[in-house]
């Protein structure tokens, strides 16, 4: 994955245009960038040959949740098909794998621990330790995923979002060690809550592992 | 209140058929039945029902029909197909636009050859642009289904369309067609695909069946729908039933396998090949030669051999 800010306003100016180089085979997309929320690998609210009829400048930019496929199928079974790209015959599209959704499979700061994030899913609360995280990353092959994290409310403690940070940073590593190819496209996940001095002490730390993007 | 409505292709197609109401009090009057918008007490009358219908501005339009249960037997079974006949004439009355809306009349009599008789040469003689054969596909015995079937397309005109309203699984729509009927309609292909069954030539493919889980063929690997062209058997499995997108892919699916079974038996019939076509299809769904009794009598009466289908015992 390559990233190249071409166009920043200047000044005090903090908006800029991109260009992101990622798929297989490489596709241009222009940032910012929408990424269209999916259930299972598809758009929800459109059918897949009609994807197509959507007016967008590149491929569309899919974002797909590795805790939907908690229930199946199974890593072994999704590498057999060849990937997210082919299960879900969206070879010419971008996918982004990241464990965020706003409806289905949510994260549950009260049932993560040490070992793992916890997910509120349909088959109820399931703990995904970075192993398991990477299981399934490793199967899916989306041409970008991002880390495991410990995603916590804005009301914890202080204590519980500086833990989550830590948490995090470990998470991001085991996930580093874990990836098969090699570390081209992961996104590392900062978190910190509301904390400015969290958030910056977790950029900081994401930086350092020279992760393509966070 | 099941109101039927359906709209298909170029020439759009409605169908308004009170079809076998739970609750419904049914008077000389019309039909009275609660309101799905509001609960409330709703009379539809014959006049009623054919100015709505003209109103919609379909190609084809349905008499308001009096129709009950097959299984229902005694009286109210012959009051209901003199009630139709009645109806009929009131829709006829009603009816403003019999240039530009075809009027079908719908034949009742339930498993009652007598009752069928008199309703089939009631309609005939008020010579309406096509025919419906109705109250059935409701739970009746398969043999006596095929017979009412065969006795209407035999009474009813040849130069007319016959459409068997409800009807359904492959199987029947062959029948019925090698016994003259021409148009169909039935909701089993979208609600069978929203259970997470298959329609295939071989019959079924349920994909919730533990087998499907791991298994990475297409549905159909005859079928060229964007389904079987794209997803594998595993991954449908894990949508079917509890995502909408699954019961969406499954159903473009089960239509498209109904829509090639169509095309399948009508180039038969153009090309002079109807017995072939009717043979394949029920050597594949009885590779055992357990094609049912129903099925060779009516394709006995229908003049198709199938003996080479069938095997001894059966």
């Amino acid at each position: 994955m390559r990233f190249v800010v071409t166009k920043s306003c200047g000044g005090s100016s903090r908006v800029r245009v991109g260009s992101l180089l990622a798929g297989n085979p490489s596709s241009l997309l222009e940032t910012p960038a929408l990424l269209l929320s999916t259930k299972k690998g598809l758009p929800a609210f459109i059918s897949p040959d009609l994807l197509a009829t959507l007016d967008s400048p590149g491929p569309p930019l899919l974002h797909i949740s590795p805790v939907h496929f908690l229930d199946g199928p199974s890593p072994s079974i999704i590498s057999s098909i060849g990937g997210l790209h082919q299960m879900l015959a969206l070879q010419s599209f971008v996918l982004v794998a990241s464990p965020r959704d706003s409806i289905d499979s949510l994260p549950e700061s009260i049932g993560a621990n040490k070992l793992g994030a916890a997910f509120e899913t349909p088959s109820g609360r399931r703990l995904v330790k970075p192993s398991d995280y990477m299981d399934m990353i490793s199967s899916l092959k989306a041409d970008l995923w991002a880390s495991l994290a410990d995603e916590v409310p804005a009301w914890v403690s202080e204590k519980r979002n500086r833990a989550s940070v830590d948490r995090t940073l470990r998470w991001l590593d085991d996930c580093i060690a874990l990836d098969k190819t090699g570390g081209e496209n992961i996104f590392g996940a900062i978190v910190g809550g509301t904390s400015v001095k969290e958030r910056q002490r977790c950029a900081t730390e994401v930086v350092k592992r020279n992760v393509p993007g966070p | 209140m099941k109101v039927h409505l359906e709209v298909h292709d170029i020439h759009p197609v409605l169908s308004f058929q009170v079809s076998l109401l739970d609750l419904a009090d049914i008077t000389e009057e019309g039909v009275t039945f609660q309101s799905p918008a509001d609960g409330k007490p709703m009379l539809l009358t014959p006049e009623e029902s054919i100015r709505i219908q003209n109103k919609i501005g379909a190609d084809i339009i349905m008499a308001l029909d009096d129709v009950v249960r097959t299984t229902i037997t005694g009286p109210r079974m012959e009051e209901a197909m003199y009630r139709t006949l009645r109806w009929i004439d009131r829709c006829i009355a009603a009816h403003e636009r019999p240039d530009a809306q075809n009027l079908f009349g719908i034949v009742q009599g339930g498993v009652d050859p007598i009752l069928r008789d008199i309703c089939v040469r009631g309609l005939v003689e008020r010579n309406l642009p096509g025919y419906a054969i109705g109250g059935l596909a409701g739970g009746e015995d398969k043999d006596s289904f095929w017979r009412v079937v065969a006795q209407c397309t035999a009474a009813l005109p040849a130069d007319k369309p016959r459409y068997v309203m409800g009807v359904g699984y492959p199987l029947d729509i062959v029948v019925c067609s090698a016994l003259g009927a021409d148009m169909y309609d039935c909701v089993y292909p979208t609600r069978t695909a929203r259970f997470g069954t298959a329609l295939i030539p071989e019959g079924v493919l349920k994909l919730k069946h533990n087998a499907m889980a791991s298994d990475e063929r297409p549905i159909d690997s005859t079928c060229t729908c964007m389904v079987c062209k794209k997803y594998t058997r595993a991954y449908l499995h894990y949508l079917v039933t509890k995502d909408p997108m699954g019961s969406q892919l499954l159903s473009y699916h089960n239509l498209s396998y109904m829509m090639r079974l169509s095309q399948n038996l009508h180039m038969s019939i153009v090309e002079g090949r109807f017995p072939q076509f009717v043979q394949g299809f029920l050597r594949i769904q009885f590779p055992k030669g357990d094609v049912p009794k129903w099925v060779c009598n009516a394709m006995e009466v229908a003049g198709i051999d199938i003996s080479s289908c069938c095997s001894p015992i059966h």
